[in-house]
């Protein structure tokens, strides 16, 4: 049997998103400016390419971008979209209300529409050429500890199959050893759940609340949508106890991102945000911006919207976390990447003084706090802090508790109370009544093929491929499935999964089962974070697998 | 002059060669063809490939081609190919070919292209390759200096379609030198998955059956109908997925792309990841319950109806 090899380096980056991309080539910078014996740095990336597995609207703010890179256009950044209009929409049924002014955190003046995947890409590129090793293909399975003291990741076996054995191709992970480990694993990224697990990160803290997003890539013709035009809608086909909403970002060419977030605190088990999209792409508004074009991409991630109060301790003995893992987002803005890149940035420089130092402990790694509280992060984060927890009370009450906070910098008299969004999910017998589930509660209609299309079909376009010989990466305890849940919940995980992964299928004689179609996970990680039970476990399957997102 | 290359494997031709035959036809507008075929004793195969209509046959002898290695093949052809001078080569987008093409375009730093469906003769030539899993296409016109290698998707073109010579064509040798201590692989014997591994890209006929067969017990419904047609079996992935069949046997993206003469959907719902794998079909005959299924719109005939009355009536019929 091979050995299992090892690797020691003096920091260590998981996940090849903004974040650890950004970490990488700032401790690359301060590396340069200090001399010296040099840092090894390693990378990994569970995607077979980097950028495969990024999804995001996207609009970016460049505020990080120009103090990371300040010559970033010299360096063909794929900026190609300078945002020029912003349009804001409640959406009726049939209908439409234009917000007479845009509301400042909505403004994207300055800001850029972007393809998240071609940015990451070109940002690796300059990663690599600063000489820092990109192990793509590679997840981070499991944390290496000793003690309280993160001392590395193990990454995935290879050429396991179905059942646990060994294939010919086995190999097992690789431990890479690394005095600071920065975690950018991503929206409930696995290491740092498993992380906040073991170690008391996220006590006195408020639990994270999600969002899942879907987005499709459409060509249309050229002359539907100016390129720049960015639209914004609240209201159908969500209902006021559901949070959430679509938009429209127009780039060159003809091609719209489109896409459709709704919080993953909804109360109705029936609810499927795949429904809620597809009734999303028939409202006249963007019914009229995408007919006759073809839809080319598609994908779903979850985000962190939480905000302030839901960020956990980013440090320990020899970790840091940044980026989505951590919860940097603003979710008033819509926007994160920036923040992601921040992070990765300060993580960046507190490794680099830490590693220098030779002290590694959670007390000096403790600075990275320090630079989030005194920068930007926190100057942006803080006045916002309680916004999404008040869409917890509805539409009506997040719109204007949004529109308060603008005023009063988000003062409340204390921290707005929330609780994990799959606690908030009712049951079948409370939200309807204790009456039969009504027919067609989900809302879900026919899909016509054109605009709208079942999750397999979307599936097939968001390029997810994984070897079908390996062991189900999502970790189920199904006893409840087919017994407790069907019962209380109706087995909603076949609804908020935007993949098709999760199906209840009838078995002749032996009632339901849960099939896991595995191989269509799109990584978005909804499942693991919205389960009532809070029974699924996202591990990362065999490296290399997973969607294939160009140009999202 | 274009050039294809054969692929055999132990004096076996791989069918898939005469779908490239059949694209260089189809390319050539008058411009002689030469068929290169490379392997140790593979003068059989060599005759075999003969009756095309092409100009001549060469045959690249060397006992340090068989087995096959992509360093080996590398060599051979490089000189071949300097001593033919062809404008194009084209191969067959086998996992063979997968292998050693990238190495030998890279090692003549020529133009690659590969897994192609199609090639446009009007205007400048271009060849057409899918995008996005196949939602796009897109025409790849090779750039710089020739010869531009390019290979064409199993099923693109048609075998039968290759058209054969009046008489056969010559066949010639021509000597290479390899260095067999060059040759970094060393092969072991062909790995099989299971004992009764099947290649169902070779297969002619195929019956496919998706989750209207309900149960594994069902399967010898599909298995009796596939016995009178002499076709092979196979499946879309919920089948494979529960284990009632082998991986093997699965047809899609996830699995095996096949163009066989008849392909019997039976209980298939038509899902794109399942037709994507099967759409190259020649004749595609399709039973579901349910009318609006989407693989009616791929089948040229479809019967909407209980798979497990109509199966049997026609397996009844076909042993009249």
């Amino acid at each position: 049997m091979p050995e299992r090899e090892t690797l020691d380096v003096d920091v260590l980056i998981v996940g090849a998103g903004p974040s650890g991309l950004s970490a990488a080539l700032r401790l690359s910078q301060l590396q340069k400016a200090a001399g010296g014996e040099p840092l090894s740095v390693a990378v990994l990336e569970k995607a077979r390419d980097v950028g495969a597995h990024m999804l995001s609207g996207a609009v970016l703010d460049p505020s990080t971008l120009r103090d990371l890179i300040p010559d970033f256009e010299a360096k063909g950044a794929p900026l190609a979209t300078p945002v020029h209009d912003d349009r804001i929409y409640f959406l009726t049924r049939g209908g439409k209300i234009r917000f007479p002014f845009t509301p400042p955190p909505l403004t994207n003046h300055g800001n850029y529409v972007i393809s998240l995947n071609k940015f990451v890409t070109w940002l690796a590129g300059l990663v690599e050429a600063e000489g820092v090793d990109l192990f793509t293909g590679f997840p981070g399975a499991d944390l290496l500890m000793d003690g309280d003291r993160v001392i590395g990741v193990r990454t995935g076996d290879r050429g396991v199959g179905k059942h646990g054995e060994h294939k010919p191709t086995y190999e097992p992970g690789v431990d890479i050893r690394a005095k600071v480990t920065i975690f950018a694993d991503g929206v409930r990224g696995n290491l740092t759940k498993e992380l906040m697990r073991r170690l008391p990160l996220a006590d006195g803290r408020h639990p994270q609340l999600f969002a899942v997003g879907l987005k499709e890539l459409w060509d249309v013709p050229a002359d539907r949508l100016a390129p720049g035009t960015v639209i914004h809608t609240m209201g159908y086909p969500l209902r006021f106890e559901e949070f959430g909403g679509g938009f429209v970002y127009a780039m060159p060419e003809g091609k719209l991102s489109v896409g459709f977030v709704v919080g993953l605190d909804y109360k109705d088990p029936m609810f499927d945000p795949h429904v809620a999209f597809n009734h999303f792409k028939l409202h006249p508004l963007v019914k009229g911006l995408l007919e006759g074009g073809q839809m080319v991409r598609y994908g779903a991630k979850a985000l962190p919207e939480g905000g302030w109060y839901a960020i956990p301790r980013c440090y320990a003995d020899g970790a840091l976390i940044v980026g989505d893992a951590a919860g940097f987002m603003n979710s008033m803005r819509l926007k994160g990447i920036h923040l992601a890149m921040r992070s990765g940035m300060q993580a960046a420089e507190t490794a680099f003084d830490a590693v220098r130092a030779g002290d590694t402990s959670a007390a000096r790694l403790q600075q990275f706090e320090t630079k989030i509280n005194d920068g930007p992060i926190r100057r942006e984060l803080y006045p916002v802090r309680n916004v999404h927890q008040a869409f917890g009370h509805g539409l009506v009450a997040g719109v204007a508790f949004s529109g308060l906070s603008l005023v009063t910098g988000g003062w409340w008299p204390r921290p707005m109370h929330s609780e994990p969004g799959s606690d908030r999910m009712e049951k079948l017998a409370d939200y309807y009544g204790g009456g039969a589930v009504p027919d067609g509660a989900t809302g879900a209609n026919k899909p016509d093929r054109q605009l709208t299309f079942d999750k397999l079909t979307n599936v097939h376009y968001s390029g997810t491929r994984h070897d079908e010989d390996q062991p189900v990466h999502l970790l189920v305890q199904t006893d409840v499935c087919h017994t407790i849940c069907t019962a209380e919940y109706g087995n909603p995980c076949q609804r908020f999964c935007p993949a098709n992964v999760y199906e209840m299928v009838v078995t002749e004689g032996a009632g339901k089962r849960l099939q896991i179609n595995a191989s269509n996970c799109v990584h978005c990680k909804t499942c693991d974070i919205m389960d009532p039970y809070q029974v699924i476990t996202w591990v990362p399957p065999e490296g290399g697998g997973g969607p294939q997102y160009d140009e999202m | 002059m274009i050039l294809v290359i054969a692929e055999q494997r132990a004096g076996t031709l791989n069918r898939a060669t005469w779908e490239t035959i059949a694209a260089a036809q189809q390319i050539a507008a008058g411009e002689p063809i030469t068929i290169v075929v490379l392997g140790s004793g593979a003068g059989a195969v060599a005759n075999e490939l003969a009756t095309a209509d092409v100009r001549e046959v060469v045959n690249v002898e060397h006992a340090a081609l068989e087995p096959y290695t992509p360093d080996g093949y590398t060599a051979a052809l490089q000189q071949a190919i300097d001593q033919l001078a062809p404008s194009l080569v084209l191969l067959p987008h086998t996992y063979q070919t997968r292998d050693f093409a990238p190495k030998l375009a890279a090692r003549l730093d020529r133009a690659l292209i590969t897994d192609a469906t199609g090639v446009k003769t009007t205007g400048e030539r271009a060849f057409v390759r899918q995008m996005f899993q196949g939602k796009l296409t897109a025409d790849v016109v090779p750039q710089g200096p020739g010869p531009h290698f390019v290979t064409f998707q199993i099923g693109a073109f048609r075998a039968d379609q290759a058209a054969r010579g009046a008489a056969p064509a010559p066949v010639r040798s021509i000597a290479v030198t390899i260095d067999a201590s060059a040759i970094r692989q060393k092969p072991e014997a062909p790995f099989q998955e299971a004992k009764q591994a099947v290649d169902l890209s070779q297969a002619e006929r195929i019956v496919a059956v998706g989750r209207g067969i309900k149960a594994a017990e069902h399967l010898p419904v599909a298995q009796k109908l596939a016995d009178a047609l002499g076709a092979e079996l196979a499946a879309s992935r919920p089948i494979c997925d529960s284990g009632w069949l082998p991986m093997e046997r699965q047809i899609g993206s996830s699995g095996q792309t096949v163009a066989p003469k008849l392909y019997v959907a039976l209980g298939i719902s038509g899902a794109i990841q399942h037709v994507v794998g099967m759409k190259g079909s020649r004749t595609i005959v399709a039973i579901n319950k349910d009318a609006d299924a989407p693989i009616f719109e791929v089948a040229d005939y479809g019967i909407a109806g209980d798979l497990f009355e109509i199966v049997p009536a026609i397996v009844a019929e076909l042993k009249k």
